[in-house]
C-alpha cells in the first residue's frame, strides 16, 4: 500500500492524547485513537475509513498496565493479544483473546483493538460482559471515569468521541477459580471469523452465563438464557435446544454458514460445553 | 511526545545495522522496507490485509506482518528481515526439506521458523500455531512443518 | 546415469532462502509511473456515463482511458469477446471500467475513488440454470460477431452457451439401456480461485524507436508477445516479453490480462514505463479464477462389474468471457472416461457464459471437475454392485490395445500403468475394501480412492527450444524458454542437458528468467509438460553440442569423430581415452601451442515440436489430443464425526506412474502440494456471489484456502515408472496431477462415512449437514 495521507502522534500521557484529539477536531480534521493498527490499515486500504490523524496510545503507561492489584487484575487497552495470553492473569480472557485472527497478527492487535473493533466479532469483550465487577477506565476531558463495562455496552461499548478506553479492571473473585469453557467454531477452518464463539461460565452458586459472539452483528450476553441454560434438572441437550430457540435475535445467514445451521453448531456445541462444564464442577 | 506530520528522516535498525531512510507518517514498514532506499524486497506484498504473511517480519525477535504496521511506530525497535539471516539454522532446514516451490511466501515462512528457533522449545501446538499465519500455495506445508520442526527440536538439544 | 533421478537441489535455491530470489515487483525502475483500473461495481449492467473529469484534476495523473478513448477491440484465446476496458456494459463485477495512469500510486488512488460510473443494471445471470433458462437475459447480446481467432468453438447465437462439445462413441442409447447395473450422479462445484501468492502484475515500457518492452508475471511469454504484437498491429519483433521468476501460477497466469492494459497506458503516455500491480482483491475478484462445474454423469455396467456405456453432461459456469474455455471443454470431452475403458459413450461440455468473473485454465485443465465428476459415479457403481470401489477401477483400467474416447490408439508407452498403481496403493494405504471402522460412539474411519489421468493438451504446433552455450571453464548456460514458477522446471531442464553432456549439474547455469528476445520460443509453461517438450529441445542442444565438440576434436586429434567419445568433461579416443582434450579447450575455439586456432564457441542449438496430434472432429469428438495419458491413484483417509460432520484428514496418498522420475524430491513435493491444494479445494474454497452477482471471496480472509494444521496428517507419494519411450529417459508429467483425483477421494471416503453421497463442493461440514438433511440436532 502506498502512503496514505496521515498524522501521526503517539502522547506520552492521557492528557496529550485528550487534547489532541479535540484539536484536531477542532483543526477539521478526522482523528482516530490507534492501538495495533491491524484493522485501521486493512480499512484505509480499502477506503472504508474516513479519518486523517491517528493518535497512538501504545506510549500512555496507563495504557499498558497489566498487574494484579488490590485484589483485581487489570488489563490496559493496548496490550497485545499475545501479551494477555501469554501473562494469563485471567484464563477465561485468554481462551477467547487467543482465538483471535492468527497468532502474528494477535501480537499486533490489542485488546482495546478487538474490544472496540469495527467488526462483529471482538471475542475479547466476551469474558468483560460476562462479568459483574467488571469496569472500564474511560480517559475523558472531565477525568478519568470508571464505567461497569455492563452498563455501558448496547451492541458495543459505549464511547463519546474524544474518550478512550484506558484500561479493564476484574474482581479477583471473578478470575480465579471458575469454571470456564470457550469455544469458537467456524465454517471449517481454525482461523476464520467464527460462525459462533461461546464462553461460559459457571458461578460459585451453581449459575451459569453465557456469551456469543458471531451468531449475530454483535457479541451479546442474555438473561434469559442464562436462566434457561442455569436449570441443572434439566439435560445439557434439553437446555442448548431451548437456549438456542430463545437468544434474544434470530442466527445470522451469511457465507460462514446459514441461519439453520447456525443453529445446529451453537446447539451441540452449547451442549457438549454444559456436559463438560457440569462434569468438571 | 512523537508526533510525524509530514516526511521525514528516521533512523530504524534493520538486522542489526542503523539505517536512515525517509519516511511517510502514513507509510507501512513493509513499504519502507521494499522501497528505493532500502531495498530489501525479501518481504512480500501477498495480501496487504494480514492474512497471507508473506510480509513477515521480526520486530523484537517477534513475527510481524509488515503490511500492518506503521513504519513510524518501530523506530525504537529492532527489525529483522529474511535479508539479515546469515546461515541462520532455519534456511538449512528449508533447503534440506524443500520447503518451497515458488519461493514467494517463503521468506514469511522463514522469519516465523526463525523466531521458533529463538524461542528455543517449542511444543508441535505452539508451532503450528504460529505457522497458521502465514499461507503456502504450493508446498503441502509437511515440508515447512518438518524444517521448522527440525530447528526448533535443535534448539532444544 | 547419475544426475537423473537424484534429488538436485533446485538452481534458484540459495536465492529463495535468502530472500534475494527477485519476482517482477521486485524490481522497479525509478521513475516508473503506475496504472490503476477502476473496477465494475455491477455484475451486469449498461454504462450510462463515466465522469472522470475530477479525477483529471488530481496532481499526479497522468490520463485515464476508457473504452471510447480507444479503437474497439476484443481478446481472446479463442473466441474473441472480451474488451480491455468494459465497453456499453459490464459483465462481471470487478471488470476493469476505466485504466488511470498517475505518477505515483497515491495520485491513482486518489484518481480512482473521484471516478463516478454512472450503470442501468441489468437482470444478473448468476448462475449455470440462470443462463440456461428459456428467455434468460444475454450476458453477450451478439455471439454471433464474434470471431473464433483459435478454432475450434461452437459459440451458440442468442444464447448464453459460449461453445458446445460433443463425443460420440459407439452406441450408448442402446447399450446404457442394456445394462444390467446403472448409477447417476449430478455434481456441483463452485468456481474457485487459484490464489497464487503473488498477485498478477505487468509492467510495460514503449522505447523511442518503438520496441515495446514488457515485464509479468506470465506463465505465456510468447503468447504476449503474440498477442500483442496481433491486437496493437505491431510486429512480434519489436516486443520483448521477459519474465522473472513467478510466485505461483496454477494456470492462472497462462492467461492475457494485465498485460494489455499495461500496454495500453503505456502508449496513451508516450510510452513512459508503467506498472499496473493487482490487490489481492483485484487478482481474485478481476483477473479470471477456475471454473464452476453442474454435471451429469450415468454409468452403466454389468453385474460382475464390467463398464459398458456412459452418458455425460458438462456445463461450465465460465463467467463473463471465453478465454480457454473451448480448449478445456475438449480436454474434458477427450478424457471425460477416467481412466478407463468405456466402448460406448455420448458427452456433451457445454461452455456457459454467467455474470460471474470469467474463467482460465486451472491446474488440470479441466481434469479435475471432470474426474470428480466420474470417479464419483464410479464409487456409486462400487456400491451398487457391492465391489471393492479399487478391484473395480483395475477390471475397467484402460490398457494398450484400447481406445480413448477420442479414438485415440493406447501404447504401453503413451499410457502410464494404472493397475500397477492401484497394487501399489492399496499396500501404501493398508486398503481395507473400502470398510468403514466405528472409533467410538460417534466417530468412524473411512477410506476414499479415486483414480485419474490426463493428457496435455496443447496445440498440434506447439514448439520448444534450448540454446546452450559453451562458458571457457566447459560449463554450459542454458537458456529454455519456460518460466520458472514453482515446478522446478529449469533444475529439471538442467539435470537433462548435465546429464546428456555428461557433466557435473553444477557446471550448468541455467538462465532464471525468460526473455522473448533471447530466448527460444516455449509454447506456454502450462500443462505439465515442460520436461517432456524442454527437455527434448535440451537433448537435442546437447547432441549439437557433443557433435561439435567431436568435430574438431577429431582435426585436431587427427581421427573421425567416429572414433571419439565423451566423458568427464573430455572428448577422448574411445580406444585410448588418454588421448583427450578437456571441454574447456575446446569451449571457445581450440588454440595449437604455435598460436593458430580453430573452431569457435560451441553453442547448441535444440529444438522439439510436438508430433501426430491433431485438432478433434467437430462433430464425433475423434482425434488425437495429446501425446500420452499420466494415470495414477489417490486415497484419502478420512476421520469423521456422525453428529458434527466435522472431519479430520488423516492420510492422503498418491501412487502415480511417472515414467522416469527425474528429480525425486522435487517430483514428490509436486504431488504432495498438488494434493494439499486438491483437498482445500474440495473441502473448503468457493467463490461466493450475492444475489446481485457481487463476488463476496475476495480476500483470505472470505476465501479459504489450507493452512498449517488443516493439511493431511500424512502424504504419501509413491511412483510406478513405467517409461514413455519419445520423452527424455521415459519421464512423463506429473506437475499438475496430484490436484487431479484427490478431492473425489475426499468425497468417496466422506460419503461412505456419511453414508450419504456427497456430491456437492467445497465439503464443509454444513454441506455434508445439509446432505444428511439438515435437521437440528437433537431431532435426529
Amino acid at each position: 500500500m502506498a502512503p496514505f495521507n496521515l498524522l501521526y502522534y503517539r502522547p506520552d500521557t492521557v492528557d496529550q492524547a485528550l487534547d489532541l484529539f479535540r484539536i484536531l477536531s477542532k483543526e477539521q480534521h478526522h482523528p482516530a485513537f490507534y492501538g495495533g493498527g491491524t484493522e485501521i490499515l486493512t480499512r484505509v486500504r480499502v477506503q472504508d475509513a474516513r479519518f486523517d490523524a491517528v493518535i497512538d496510545l501504545k506510549a500512555i503507561p496507563e495504557v499498558l498496565v497489566h498487574r494484579e492489584y488490590q485484589g483485581s487484575a487489570e488489563f490496559g487497552a493496548g496490550l497485545r493479544l499475545t501479551h494477555v495470553a501469554n501473562r494469563n492473569l485471567w484464563p477465561l480472557l485468554t481462551a477467547t483473546a487467543d482465538r483471535v485472527a492468527d497468532h502474528t497478527v494477535r501480537s499486533q492487535i490489542t485488546l482495546g483493538g478487538n474490544l472496540l473493533s469495527a467488526l462483529p466479532y471482538r471475542e475479547a469483550i466476551l469474558p468483560f460482559l460476562m462479568s459483574d465487577s467488571a469496569e472500564a477506565k474511560v480517559a475523558t476531558i472531565g477525568g478519568m471515569r470508571t464505567h461497569r463495562v455492563r452498563d455501558r455496552y448496547d451492541q458495543t461499548f459505549k464511547l463519546k468521541p474524544g474518550d478512550f478506553l484506558v484500561s479493564l479492571v476484574v474482581d479477583g473473585h471473578e478470575i480465579q477459580g471458575l469454571a470456564f469453557k470457550s469455544r469458537k467454531m467456524t465454517r471449517i477452518d481454525w482461523i476464520d471469523y467464527p460462525l459462533v464463539t461461546i464462553a461460559l461460565i459457571r458461578r460459585r452458586n451453581g449459575g451459569i452465563r453465557a456469551a456469543f459472539s458471531g451468531w449475530a452483528g454483535f457479541p451479546f450476553v442474555s438473561s434469559r438464557v442464562d436462566k434457561i441454560l442455569s436449570n441443572g434438572r434439566r439435560s445439557p441437550s434439553d437446555r442448548a435446544k431451548d437456549a438456542v430457540e430463545h437468544m434474544p435475535m434470530p442466527a445470522l445467514s451469511d457465507t460462514h454458514g446459514s441461519r439453520a445451521y447456525r443453529e445446529f453448531v451453537t446447539q451441540y456445541t452449547l451442549a457438549g460445553m454444559l456436559e463438560e462444564l457440569e462434569e468438571e464442577t | 511526545m512523537r508526533s510525524l506530520t509530514r516526511p521525514e528522516e528516521v533512523t530504524l535498525t534493520i538486522n542489526n545495522e542503523p539505517r536512515e531512510v525517509i519516511i511517510y507518517p502514513g507509510e507501512t514498514l513493509l513499504y519502507t522496507l521494499r522501497g528505493d532506499a532500502l531495498g530489501l524486497t525479501g518481504a512480500k506484498p501477498g495480501c496487504e490485509n494480514g492474512d497471507c504473511g508473506a510480509c513477515t517480519v521480526l520486530i523484537d525477535n517477534i513475527p510481524t506482518k509488515s503490511c500492518l504496521m506503521l513504519t513510524v511506530e518501530v523506530e525504537d525497535h529492532s527489525i529483522t528481515t529474511v535479508e539479515g539471516l546469515k546461515h541462520a539454522p532455519i534456511q538449512e532446514a528449508f533447503l534440506s526439506q524443500s520447503a518451497f516451490q515458488c519461493g514467494y511466501c517463503t521468506s514469511g515462512f522463514l522469519m516465523v521458523g526463525h523466531a521458533l528457533s529463538l524461542q528455543g522449545a517449542a511444543d508441535q501446538g505452539r508451532l503450528v500455531e504460529w505457522l497458521r499465519s502465514n499461507i503456502c500455495r504450493c508446498t503441502s506445508y509437511q515440508e515447512i512443518c518438518d524444517a521448522v520442526q527440525s530447528v526448533v527440536r535443535s534448539e532444544v538439544e | 546415469m547419475t544426475i537423473i533421478g537424484t534429488s538436485v537441489r533446485r538452481k534458484e535455491a540459495s536465492s529463495k532462502v535468502t530472500g534475494r530470489a527477485r519476482y517482477t515487483n521486485d524490481m522497479n525502475v525509478p521513475g516508473t509511473w503506475h496504472a490503476l483500473f477502476v473496477p465494475a461495481r455491477q455484475a451486469h449492467a449498461k454504462i450510462v456515463g463515466i465522469h472522470t473529469a475530477d479525477a483529471r484534476k488530481v496532481a499526479g495523473v497522468q490520463t485515464i482511458l476508457t473504452a471510447g478513448d480507444l479503437a474497439p477491440l476484443l481478446t481472446g484465446d479463442v473466441t474473441e469477446d472480451r474488451p480491455p476496458l468494459a465497453k456499453d456494459k459490464v459483465r462481471y463485477w470487478g471488470e476493469p471500467v476505466a485504466l488511470i495512469v498517475a505518477r505515483d500510486e497515491s495520485a491513482a488512488q486518489k484518481a480512482a475513488s473521484l471516478i463516478k460510473v454512472r450503470y442501468r443494471p441489468l437482470a444478473v445471470v448468476n448462475s449455470i440454470q440462470d443462463a440456461l433458462k428459456a428467455n434468460a437475459p444475454l450476458v453477450h447480446d451478439n455471439i454471433g460477431s464474434y470471431t473464433v481467432a483459435t478454432p475450434p468453438a461452437s459459440p451458440r447465437k442468442h444464447s448464453n452457451i459460449a461453445d458446445e462439445a460433443n463425443m460420440i462413441k459407439g452406441d450408448p442409447d442402446r447399450f446404457l439401456k442394456k445394462c444390467s447395473v446403472r448409477v447417476k450422479v449430478q455434481v456441483s462445484l463452485p468456481q474457485i480461485d487459484h490464489a497464487a501468492i503473488e498477485p498478477r502484475i505487468a509492467k510495460a515500457e514503449i522505447l523511442p524507436d518503438g520496441r515495446v518492452l514488457i515485464q509479468a508475471s506470465t506463465q505465456s511469454p510468447f503468447e504476449v508477445q503474440k498477442q500483442v504484437a496481433k491486437y496493437f498491429k505491431l510486429n512480434p519483433g519489436q516486443i520483448i516479453v521477459q519474465v522473472p521468476l513467478v510466485g505461483g501460477a496454477f494456470g492462472g497466469k497462462a492467461a492475457i490480462q494485465l498485460e494489455l492494459l499495461a500496454y495500453l497506458a503505456s502508449r496513451a503516455v508516450g510510452g513512459h514505463t508503467v506498472k499496473l500491480v493487482n490487490t489481492r482483491e483485484a487478482d481474485m475478484a478481476t483477473s479470471p479464477v477456475g471454473m464452476g462445474m453442474e454435471a451429469e454423469v450415468e454409468l452403466g455396467a454389468t453385474q460382475d462389474g464390467m463398464i459398458q456405456a456412459a452418458q455425460m453432461r458438462f456445463y461450465m459456469d465460465i463467467g463473463a468471457y471465453t478465454d480457454s474455455a473451448p480448449r478445456i471443454a475438449r480436454a474434458i470431452a477427450a478424457q471425460c472416461t477416467g481412466p478407463y475403458n468405456i466402448e460406448h459413450l455420448h458427452t456433451d461440455v457445454f461452455s456457459v457464459y454467467t455474470n460471474h468473473t470469467y474463467t482460465t485454465a486451472f491446474r488440470g485443465f479441466g481434469h479435475m471437475p471432470m474426474t470428480f465428476a466420474v470417479e464419483r459415479a464410479i464409487d456409486e457403481l462400487a456400491k451398487a454392485l457391492d465391489q471393492d470401489p479399487l478391484r473395480l477401477r483395475e477390471q475397467n483400467a484402460l490398457a494398450p490395445g484400447h481406445l480413448t474416447p477420442t479414438k485415440a490408439r493406447l501404447t504401453r508407452s503413451n499410457l502410464g500403468h494404472l493397475p500397477l498403481c492401484i497394487e501399489q496403493m492399496r499396500r501404501v494405504i493398508r486398503w481395507n475394501q473400502a470398510a468403514v471402522e466405528p472409533i467410538d460412539a460417534h466417530r468412524v474411519r473411512a477410506t476414499g480412492v479415486a483414480a485419474f489421468w490426463k493428457t496435455s493438451s496443447s496445440p498440434p504446433n506447439a514448439i520448444s527450444g534450448a540454446i546452450t552455450l559453451m562458458n571457457s571453464d566447459g560449463s554450459v548456460n542454458l537458456n529454455i524458454g519456460a518460466v520458472e514458477f514453482g515446478p522446478a522446471t529449469k533444475t529439471t531442464a538442467a539435470q537433462i542437458l548435465a546429464e546428456q553432456l555428461r557433466i557435473p549439474i553444477d557446471q550448468v547455469f541455467v538462465h532464471e528468467d525468460v526473455n522473448t528476445a533471447v530466448d527460444p520460443e516455449h509454447w506456454k509453461t502450462v500443462a505439465s509438460l515442460s520436461t517432456y517438450m524442454v527437455g527434448r529441445a535440451v537433448m537435442d542442444a546437447a547432441d549439437d553440442m557433443v557433435r561439435q565438440l567431436k568435430s574438431i576434436a577429431a582435426a585436431i586429434l587427427r581421427c573421425s569423430p567416429d572414433d571419439l567419445d565423451y566423458g568427464g568433461e573430455k572428448i577422448f579416443v574411445r580406444d585410448d581415452p588418454t588421448i583427450a582434450l578437456r571441454y574447456q579447450d575446446l569451449a571457445l575455439g581450440y588454440k595449437y601451442p604455435e598460436g593458430d586456432s580453430i573452431g569457435g564457441q560451441i553453442m547448441g542449438r535444440g529444438r522439439f515440436m510436438i508430433r501426430h496430434l491433431n485438432l478433434l472432429d467437430q462433430q464425433t469428438g475423434h482425434g488425437r489430443p495429446g501425446p500420452a495419458w499420466t494415470v495414477g491413484v489417490q486415497a484419502v483417509e478420512v476421520e469423521y464425526h456422525r453428529i458434527t460432520h466435522q472431519y479430520r484428514i488423516l492420510k492422503a496418498a498418491t501412487v502415480l506412474d511417472a515414467g522416469q522420475v527425474i528429480n525425486p524430491k522435487a517430483a514428490a513435493g509436486q504431488v504432495m502440494g498438488g494434493m494439499n491444494m486438491g483437498l482445500g479445494i474440495a473441502s473448503r474454497e468457493a467463490v461466493h456471489y450475492d444475489a446481485q452477482g457481487q463476488f463476496l471471496s475476495n480476500q483470505f480472509r472470505s476465501y479459504r484456502v489450507m493452512r498449517v494444521g488443516e493439511q493431511a496428517e500424512q502424504y504419501l507419494v509413491e511412483f510406478v515408472e513405467t517409461p514413455q519411450v519419445d520423452s527424455p529417459f521415459g519421464a512423463r508429467p506429473l506437475g499438475e496431477h496430484g490436484v487431479l483425483a484427490i478431492g473425489a477421494a475426499l468425497a468417496n471416503a466422506l460419503s461412505r462415512a456419511a453414508n450419504i453421497p456427497l456430491n456437492v463442493l467445497p465439503l464443509t461440514p454444513e454441506v455434508i449437514w445439509r446432505a444428511k438433511g439438515g435437521k437440528a440436532y437433537g431431532a435426529l
